[in-house]
C-alpha cells in the first residue's frame, strides 16, 4: 500500500507538469494583457495537429515542439492583431469574442482534417521507462514532461523577470496609462505577449499528443483544467501556476487513488470552491493598488 | 466604417445563397434521383449525424446506407421502384433528432427511417415513432433493456457480445480477476452488471470495477491501481477520445498484452488507427464483424465500399449493420408489396434474413432484435484484427438476458402485447414488447 501510495504521489508530479504546461500560455495572457482567452483550448488543438502533421513528415516531438511554438503563435498574433486589440478595454468582449475564435478554430480544422481522431506517436529515444519502487516502471515520456514543464516555467520567469522585455511587460502590467506615459509602447507589449502566450499552448498541444488522444474536440478539458488551476493559484501569478497545478494534481492523483476517478474529481472540485471562499484572489493572488 | 442597411442586406444574403449551395452540394445526387423518378420512388428517411461531435462515426453509417441503397437501385430497386433517400442531419443534438424525426415522418411521409447511433438520440425519437406509427431502424450496439413496436434493432445487444466472450477470457486465456473500467455514463454500467454477472456464473472474480468521468484522459492513477490490485485481465468499456489515450498510457507505463491484456467490446479498427497499431497490439475486441472478416460478402463489401469512398476508409462493425438493415428494409417492402408500417411491422421485417459481410443474419420473429454472429478479435501489427474465435452458428438476440431479469421477455407475437398494442397510443400506454413471464 505505501508503495503504490508513493508511485502514486511519483505520477502525481507528471499530472502536474501537464496542468502546469497547459495553463502556462492561459496565465500570461491573462495575467498581463487581462484577456480571458476562451480559445485557449483551441489553441492547445491545434499545436496537437501542428505536432500530427510534423510526425506525418518524419519529425518527432522535439521537432514538434519549435514548429508549434511558431505556428500557434503566429496564429496568436493574427488573432490578437485582427481581434483582440479593437477590444481590450471590454472583458466581456473580449470572452466572448475569444470563445468565438474557438468555435472558428474546431470548424476549421474539422473541415481540414475530418472529423476523426488523429495520431500521434512518441519519439523511440523516450519509449520504455525507469524502476524507481513498486511494480510499475516510471515512463520516460512522462520524465520528460517534467522536465518541460521546469524548463518552460524557468524560460517564462527568465522572459518575465530578467528581460528588458519582461520590465515592460511588468511595468503596462502595474499601471498601463503611466507606462504609456513614459514611452513604453503599450500596444506592442501585449501583441508580444498574446502570441507568446499563444506559442506555449501550442508547445502544450504538441507535447501532450503522444499520451493523450488529438482530435478537434480535445481542448476543452484541458481549457478547464487550465482555468482551475488559475483561479486557485492566483490570477497572473506564476508562483500560482506552479502551486495551482501541484495541489489540483497531486491531490486529485491521491484522492482517486484512495477512492476513485469520480469522486476524486469532485473532492478537488469542492477543494477548490472552499479555498477561493477563503481567499478569493486564489493562493498567490496579486493584491495591487488601484 | 458606416454599414448601410443595403450593404448588410447584400451582404448577407449573398451569404445565405453560399450556405444553400454549399448545403445542397453534396446531396445534388439525391435531386438527380428525385427528378428521374419523380413519383414513382420510395422515400427512405435517413438520420445520421452529418456535423457535430458524433459525426466521426455517423457519418460513416450514413455512407454504408446510401451505399446499400445505390446498389438496390442499380439492380433495379423495390417493386419495380426506386429507392429514394431523404437525407436529414440532426447534428449531434438529440432535441434536432426529434424534430428532424417529425420531419421525415410527418412531411416527407418517409415509409421507414435508418437512423441514430447514440441511446440518447433512439431514446428522444422513439416517442416520435410511436405516436406517428412510424419504422425506425437502428443499428448500434447498444444496452438493450428496450423493444418498442416501432423500432428494430440490427446491432447487437450484449448477450451476442459477451456470453462467449467472458467465459472465453476465463477458459482460453486463463485470466480470472477482472478489473472492470468504463466510461461513467449508462452504457458501461449496465455492461458491466452483465459482465459481473457472467463472472460469477463461470467461476470469474472482480477485483474492483471503476468509472472515468467522460472526457477525461488521465489514468495513471487507474494503471497504477490496475498494477497494484493482482488483476491479470482488464475489461474496459471507455469510449471515445478515452478509448486512445488509456491504450496508449497503458504501453506508457510497460504493462504488454501479454502481462494483462485489455479485452473490450467496444475498440474498432478506427480507434486503433488513432492510437498507432503499437499500443493496441495483442489486445482483445469482441464484436460480430470487423473488416478482416474472411467472407466474400466482406471481400466485396470492403472492395465496393473503398471504391465509393476512397482506398482509405475503414469499415467497423456498427456501419456493416447500417449497410444490411437497408437490405432488410428493402427486402420487407418487396415482400410484403406495401409501404404500410404495420404491414412492414407485423408482415414484412419479421424473420427477413440477408446475407451479409459477417454471416447470414436475421430479424427476430419476435422481438425485433437481430440474430448475430459473435467473433473475437486479436489486434495485429497492421492496425486489424485477427479473428482467434467466431461462434459455431448465429446467436439469438435476448433484449432481457434470462441470468439478470428472470421474468422478463419480449414477444411481439404474445396475445397480451397484441392487446395492448391495439389500444390508441398515448404517453402512458407505450408501444413496448415487454411482458412478464
Amino acid at each position: 500500500m505505501l508503495q503504490s501510495i508513493i508511485t502514486q504521489f511519483l505520477s502525481g508530479f507528471s499530472v502536474v507538469a501537464i496542468l502546469v504546461i497547459a495553463a502556462l500560455g492561459l496565465a500570461i495572457i491573462f495575467g498581463v494583457a487581462g484577456v480571458i482567452n476562451m480559445a485557449h483550448g483551441e489553441l492547445i488543438m491545434v499545436g496537437a495537429y501542428t505536432a500530427a502533421i510534423v510526425g506525418k513528415l518524419g519529425g518527432n516531438t522535439f521537432a514538434a515542439i519549435p514548429v508549434a511554438f511558431v505556428v500557434v503563435g503566429l496564429l496568436g498574433l493574427v488573432i490578437e492583431r485582427g481581434i483582440i486589440r479593437w477590444i481590450y478595454d471590454r472583458p466581456l468582449e473580449t470572452l466572448l469574442a475569444t470563445w468565438g475564435v474557438g468555435i472558428i478554430l474546431q470548424v476549421l480544422v474539422k473541415l481540414i482534417f475530418g472529423p476523426e481522431l488523429y495520431y500521434v506517436g512518441a519519439p523511440k529515444i523516450l519509449e520504455g521507462g525507469f524502476r524507481v519502487i513498486g511494480r510499475l516502471p516510471f515512463p520516460w515520456y512522462r520524465l520528460f514532461l517534467i522536465v518541460t514543464a521546469i524548463l518552460l516555467l524557468l524560460l517564462v520567469f527568465y522572459v518575465i523577470f530578467k528581460s528588458d522585455f519582461g520590465l515592460k511587460v511588468r511595468a503596462v502590467r502595474r499601471n498601463r496609462a503611466i507606462s504609456g506615459c513614459l514611452g513604453i509602447d503599450t500596444a506592442r507589449v501585449d501583441m508580444t505577449i498574446f502570441a507568446f502566450g499563444c506559442g506555449l499552448a501550442g508547445i502544450a498541444g504538441a507535447v501532450l499528443a503522444p499520451i493523450k488522444s488529438v482530435s478537434t474536440t480535445m481542448g476543452f478539458p484541458y481549457a478547464v483544467d487550465s482555468y482551475m488551476v488559475l483561479v486557485l493559484g492566483g490570477v497572473g501569478s506564476l508562483w500560482g501556476v506552479l502551486a495551482g497545478g501541484a495541489l489540483i494534481g497531486e491531490s486529485e492523483t491521491i484522492l482517486s487513488f484512495i477512492f476513485n476517478n469520480v469522486i476524486g474529481r469532485l473532492l478537488v472540485f469542492l477543494f477548490i470552491v472552499v479555498i477561493i471562499r477563503v481567499v478569493p484572489r486564489g493562493i498567490f493572488g496579486f493584491y495591487e493598488r488601484r | 466604417m458606416r454599414v448601410s442597411r443595403r450593404r448588410v442586406l447584400q451582404s448577407t444574403g449573398g451569404g445565405l445563397a453560399g450556405i444553400l449551395a454549399s448545403g445542397v452540394a453534396p446531396y445534388s445526387f439525391v435531386r438527380n434521383i428525385v427528378q428521374a423518378a419523380e413519383s414513382d420512388t420510395i422515400k427512405v428517411g435517413i438520420l445520421h449525424s452529418l456535423s457535430g461531435t458524433i459525426a466521426i462515426i455517423e457519418s460513416s453509417l450514413h455512407n454504408a446506407e446510401l451505399l446499400a441503397i445505390e446498389e438496390i437501385n442499380a439492380k433495379g430497386g423495390v417493386m419495380g421502384k426506386k429507392i429514394q433517400p431523404v437525407v436529414e442531419d440532426p447534428q449531434s443534438l438529440v432535441q434536432v433528432f426529434a424534430e428532424k424525426a417529425k420531419k421525415l415522418l410527418l412531411e416527407d411521409k418517409v415509409v421507414a427511417v435508418l437512423g441514430c447511433y447514440t441511446s440518447a438520440s433512439r431514446q428522444s425519437v422513439l416517442p416520435v415513432f410511436e405516436e406517428n406509427n412510424g419504422v425506425l431502424l437502428y443499428p448500434t450496439l447498444y444496452e438493450a433493456q428496450e423493444c418498442s413496436k416501432n423500432c428494430f434493432y440490427t446491432g447487437a445487444v450484449p448477450n451476442q457480445q459477451l456470453d462467449d466472450f467472458v467465459p472465453w477470457i476465463i477458459n482460453t486465456l486463463g485470466r480470472k480477476k477482472f478489473y472492470l473500467i468504463g466510461a461513467n455514463y449508462i452504457y458501461p454500467k449496465e455492461t458491466n452488471r452483465e459482465v459481473k454477472a457472467l463472472l460469477q456464473k463461470h467461476g470469474g472474480t472482480t477485483v474492483a470495477e471503476e468509472y472515468s468521468p467522460l472526457g477525461s484522459t488521465e489514468f495513471s492513477t487507474n494503471i497504477n491501481k490496475i498494477a497494484s490490485s493482482g488483476a491479470d485481465i482488464v475489461f474496459s468499456d471507455l469510449v471515445g477520445d478515452q478509448i486512445v489515450a488509456f491504450y496508449k498510457q497503458f504501453k506508457e507505463f510497460g504493462i504488454t498484452a501479454k502481462d494483462i491484456p485489455i479485452c473490450t467490446p467496444i475498440t474498432t479498427e478506427q480507434e486503433i488507427a488513432a492510437m498507432g497499431p503499437e499500443n493496441a497490439l495483442g489486445h482483445y475486441t469482441s464484436f460480430n464483424y470487423f473488416q478482416s472478416v474472411d467472407t466474400p460478402q466482406n471481400h466485396s463489401f470492403v472492395e465496393r465500399y473503398k471504391a465509393k469512398y476512397g482506398k482509405d476508409a475503414v469499415t467497423n462493425a456498427v456501419m456493416e449493420a447500417a449497410y444490411f438493415q437497408t437490405y432488410f428494409l428493402a427486402q420487407a417492402i418487396a415482400k410484403v408489396k406495401s409501404t404500410d408500417a404495420d404491414a412492414l411491422i407485423y408482415e414484412g421485417l419479421p424473420g427477413q434474413e440477408f446475407l451479409a459481410p459477417q454471416g447470414k443474419v436475421k430479424i427476430d420473429e419476435k422481438n425485433h432484435h437481430t440474430w448475430l454472429w459473435s467473433r473475437i478479435g486479436k489486434a495485429n501489427e497492421q492496425g486489424q484484427f485477427d479473428v482467434v474465435w467466431k461462434s459455431e452458428d448465429w446467436i439469438r438476440p435476448q433484449p432481457w438476458v434470462p441470468y439478470l431479469y428472470p421474468g422478463k421477455t419480449c414477444d411481439f407475437t404474445d396475445k397480451r402485447v397484441l392487446d395492448r398494442l391495439k389500444k390508441p397510443w398515448s404517453a402512458e400506454k407505450n408501444r413496448s414488447g415487454t411482458i412478464d413471464l
